[in-house]
């Protein structure tokens, strides 16, 4: 049995793998990405219902909710009006009262504004939502958020959607070293060894979209990343070994024949 | 009455918000509703009137990250 559980808040899960379910070629292959990458949270976003599309189908319909949490974002909101409003709507919608708390500073690099994401999360924790805030991988903001009751913090490890990796893994680090609530290495993720960087740093989780959305196969990159996920667990876990400039023999140097 | 539903200027005939989304045949479970920028809980749905001029905002759960 695994007893190696994330916990955030209330919520508790085995898989450490959040994976989105934007970008999609169609519902069916996200479907079959989310079976095959054992994910236990899947993000959605809130938006107007275009009053003139007939189709009604519902997204949701496309979610296993018996072994999937949604998790709603805040997505597109660009001060913590849009993003408190969003958040209510969320709830309202019938989703779990947490939120992926994303507040934008900058279009074209979607970078996050900090200031407006923090005053957001001291509303919604007031609120009684357990907020997952996403942010830079800054250490002192990463403390600010966990200080306003954010349920877990989520640095970048490269701007959203841009498949770059972990761009600062010192950084990572250095949040890790000093955290008290769960961080998830959200956004940047491109491929699998991206996603067991951060899992070997000692991330709590990792938070990913376009990576498995946009590959040429999507459901055998989910899987990719599920084991990804978990070999750096397992590896950070057990510790990785010193890096020594100098060879050591792995065979006994004694009894060698001459 | 003239209502403005997710920025759009549209002329309806409804009570409450129960009608509203009968008018706009939309499904009261998978959607939430704003009014006047306060989220409108479910359960107040047909006992919230409508007036000329109201803002609302109604939205559903699509795909995001």
């Amino acid at each position: 049995m695994n007893d190696d559980k994330l916990k955030i808040g209330k919520f508790e899960f085995n898989s450490r793998l959040f994976i989105g379910t934007g970008k999609y070629e169609n519902f069916e292959i996200m479907k079959k990405a989310h079976e095959a990458s054992g994910a236990e949270v899947v993000t959605v976003a809130i938006r107007r219902v275009d009053l003139r599309d007939k189709s009604k189908e519902s997204m949701l319909s496309h979610i296993d909710t018996n072994k999937i949490t949604i998790l709603p974002n805040t997505a597109g909101c660009f001060t913590a009006e849009e993003a408190i409003r969003t958040a209510r709507l969320a709830r309202e919608v019938g989703l779990p009262n947490w939120i992926k708390l994303e507040v934008i500073g900058d279009k074209k690099t979607l970078m996050p504004d900090n200031e407006e994401t923090l005053k957001t999360t001291k509303v919604l924790v007031e609120e009684g939502f357990t907020v997952l805030a996403y942010t830079n991988d800054d250490i002192v903001y990463a403390k600010r958020f966990e200080e306003a009751g954010a349920g877990a913090v989520m640095p970048l490890g490269a701007p959203i959607g841009s498949g770059q990796g972990i761009l600062n893994p010192n950084n990572i680090k250095i949040i890790l070293e000093n955290a008290r609530v769960p961080i998830i290495v959200d956004a940047g993720v491109g491929t699998a060894s991206d996603s067991t960087i951060a899992m070997e740093l000692g991330a709590d989780g990792v938070l990913l979209n376009t990576g498995v959305a946009l590959a040429k196969d999507p459901v055998k990159m989910a899987r990719a990343m599920k084991l990804a996920v978990e070999s750096g667990r397992d590896a950070f876990l057990a510790g990785r070994i010193p890096k020594k400039l100098y060879a050591s023999a792995s065979s006994p140097t004694e009894g060698v024949v001459r | 009455m003239e209502l403005i539903i997710n920025g759009e200027k549209r002329e309806l005939e409804c009570n409450n918000i129960v009608d509203l989304l009968d008018s706009l045949k939309l499904n009261n479970d998978t959607v939430a509703v704003e009014l006047n920028k306060n989220v409108v809980h479910r359960e107040k749905f047909d006992n919230t009137k409508l007036k000329n001029n109201d803002i609302l905002e109604i939205v559903k759960v699509v795909g995001g990250g």
